[in-house]
């Protein structure tokens, strides 16, 4: 079969999955709307916001990774390492809280860097790699809190960044609009983006197209670890403390936020604003439930029901549409 | 020849803190906890098992976890509810492979991948449980511990039965059509339906096989204390996944042997006793844990990348081979 009719059924259906999700969101909105009193008030809707800047953070961090056919399971420790490490920093190091900040953008770029050289120069699967930085990374803010040392007291010009305002809006809003804007943007507008989706598409095929694979993506690890900074930041800003469980389990959720956005498992399909939607789908039907007055369990399962759907209903459309396809071009079925 | 090489050192690893372990506290090997942390690594042991199969299969079960907790749980509510303990083992495996089946009949009925299926169950079995429940625990009957036996019997029964597992499996993956099947899935599906294989079938079973051992896992868990804790088997799935892997078993299927992933599993279940009994801080535990997986597979990685340089596709999950 020719690519080009491929790579357009391929964005076909891609749009048809956004626009999906997107429906699926406005249905929740709606629905939350209508039995929920408080649901669609501007305030709940900034507070969804607000409680879902971490994941959507991770979830854009784990964007180009899973793009590159990647995975990444040590971003919700590495949250959780850096909270502690920033902790440290301004409490016992005594730095000054914006330049302890900034450090630990760099501690993230660092650790993200130590995922990168394993994978691409090692050349060990992601899945490995990253379930081993998944174990070292929490055992780190384990091992340097004793299990037990938080980190609170933090001046309250620092928690306005967590907790206060900014032009109406929550103060973290423009962080993560900014760092939504630099991905899409590298994703969607950029060669590095293009080689990204390239090499997750065929990584081969990227290597004979001239595309320093190896770079390409050592690069995405190390952009995951610095959003992991700074998602640790802003956990700390929101929650006024930091402790070494902070981010636990966020990876499964950011994961899922992209795989429901519409970006392939395998690689090479995918987009930033289906992650958006993605995170949107979860954040408010969460937010909704709670609203609705059922326990916090029922938004976690309906999420991972959500997922299966979404995801069962794609393959379906695609095998349906391949099977036509097939029928026209006369040719057998090529599934056993 | 590497899996074998991996196997030896990882082998060398294990007696190293077996022998540290018996230098600076001997008292590890005395008869009573020696044996209550052979039988409390148990269950882990069978779920181990099960993963490295589907590993093997070039599959990945992250919802084990879940799995054993469901599992558990209704066992355990089984139990109070006085059904015999043969009755409550069968009703455990059953669940169990029901739950796999679920994960089977995505994976390979609707070829969804894997990871992303069994997450999402991962997630809906812990989350509905938890709804279920509350975090209750369920108290057991008096005669439910140790199937009625004496603890020592208990524990021994326990072990042996795990050991059973771990035979039976390094047996049939060794010498049985069944599973050169296995092997054959995971190195190559396209080769293996040529060669009269039905791949998607045997990943079926291979889940439903995993469910059913983690049903049996719940059981023989449940058998250990008076109470059954609903966040039975949290993060299950990743020490199972880390033992498989330093166990020498490639992630990209087709490779490795239970005899490794056995060794490869006494290795990071002696972690954290040794850290108890040499007096290190157990808050060390996850990060060494995790500094073994990433030193195991170091070796692999760096021995591969001096034979092959150029080739590998390196971004899909494949370590570059030239085994």
């Amino acid at each position: 079969m020719g690519t080009t009719s491929n790579v357009s059924s391929w964005k076909a259906l891609l749009l048809k999955h956004e626009t999906l999700l997107f429906i699926i969101v406005v249905l929740e909105w709606f629905f939350f709307a209508a039995i929920g009193r408080r649901f669609g008030t501007l305030e709940n809707s900034y507070d969804i916001l607000r409680h879902s800047t971490e994941i959507g953070l991770l979830a854009l961090a784990l964007t180009p990774i899973i793009l590159t056919g990647g995975i990444d399971l040590s971003v919700g420790s590495l949250l959780g390492l850096c909270a502690i490490l920033f902790g440290k920093l301004w409490r016992d190091a005594h730095f000054p809280i914006w330049w302890a900040a900034i450090v630990t953008l760099a501690i993230g770029a660092v650790a993200g860097g130590m995922n990168a050289w394993f994978i691409s120069r090692v050349r060990l699967p992601p899945l490995i790699v990253t379930l081993g930085t998944f174990s070292l990374f929490r055992g780190l803010a384990e091992a340097i809190t004793h299990g037990v040392d938080t980190f609170t007291d933090f001046p309250g010009s620092f928690l306005r960044l967590g907790q206060g305002q900014w032009l109406g809006l929550p103060a973290q809003a423009p962080a993560f609009l900014l760092v939504a804007a630099a991905i899409w943007v590298m994703v969607h507008f950029t060669v590095l983006g293009r080689s990204w989706r390239a090499i997750g598409f065929a990584p081969e095929g990227a290597r004979y197209a001239g595309i320093p694979v190896e770079r390409r993506i050592a690069s995405v690890y190390v952009i995951a670890g610095i959003i992991a900074g700074l998602a640790a930041v802003l956990y700390t800003a929101r929650l006024g403390q930091a402790k070494a469980d902070a981010g636990t389990g966020y990876e499964l959720f950011a994961i899922t936020a992209v795989v429901l956005g519409g970006t392939s498992i395998f690689g090479g399909v995918g987009s930033v604003p289906g992650t958006l939607l993605g995170v949107a789908a979860i954040a408010v039907l969460s937010n909704g439930l709670v609203h609705a007055r059922q326990p916090r369990e029922v938004a976690g399962m309906l999420t991972g029901q959500l997922l299966l759907v979404s995801l069962a209903a794609s393959v379906l459309a695609k095998r349906i549409a391949l099977h036509y396809k097939s029928r026209n071009a006369n040719q057998p079925d090529s599934f056993s | 020849m590497r899996t074998v090489r991996r196997e030896y050192s990882v082998c060398i690893a294990l007696s190293l803190i077996l022998f540290a372990l018996a230098i600076f506290a001997p008292s590890f090997y005395q008869p009573t906890p020696f044996l209550s942390f052979l039988a409390r690594q148990a269950p882990a042991l069978i779920v181990t098992c099960g993963a490295a199969l589907i590993i093997i299969a070039r599959q990945i079960d992250i919802s084990v976890g879940s799995q054993l907790a469901v599992c558990s749980v209704c066992a355990g509510l089984l139990s109070t509810a006085n059904w015999p303990a043969g009755l409550v083992l069968l009703a455990a495996i059953a669940l169990g492979a029901t739950l796999g089946s679920i994960n089977g009949f995505f994976v390979a009925g609707l070829r969804l991948p894997s990871i992303v299926v069994t997450l999402a169950t991962m997630v809906t079995w812990r989350e509905a449980l938890r709804w279920k429940r509350q975090g209750a625990f369920v108290n057991l009957p008096q005669g439910a511990q140790w199937f009625g036996l004496s603890q020592t019997q208990g524990q021994l029964t326990i072990i042996v039965v795990a050991l059973a597992v771990l035979a039976g499996l390094a047996l049939l993956t060794r010498h049985l059509a069944a599973g050169r099947f296995i092997y054959a899935t995971g190195s190559d599906v396209e080769a293996a339906r040529l060669a009269g294989i039905r791949p998607q079938l045997v990943t079926f079973s291979l889940f439903v096989v995993m469910g059913a051992l983690s049903g049996l896992a719940a059981v023989l868990n449940n058998a250990q204390s008076p109470q059954v804790d609903p966040k039975a088997g949290t993060g299950l799935e990743l020490k199972a996944i880390a033992a498989v892997v330093v166990g020498g078993v490639a992630i990209s299927g087709g490779r490795g042997h239970l005899w490794g992933v056995f060794v490869g599993f006494l290795l990071m279940a002696c972690v954290s006793p040794a850290l108890v009994y040499l007096h290190i801080e157990a808050y060390w535990e996850r990060a060494i844990a995790g500094a073994i997986i990433l030193l195991a597979v170091l070796g692999d990685g760096l021995g591969s990348v001096q034979k092959t340089t150029t080739s590998g596709s390196l971004a899909s999950g494949e370590t570059v081979t030239s085994r």
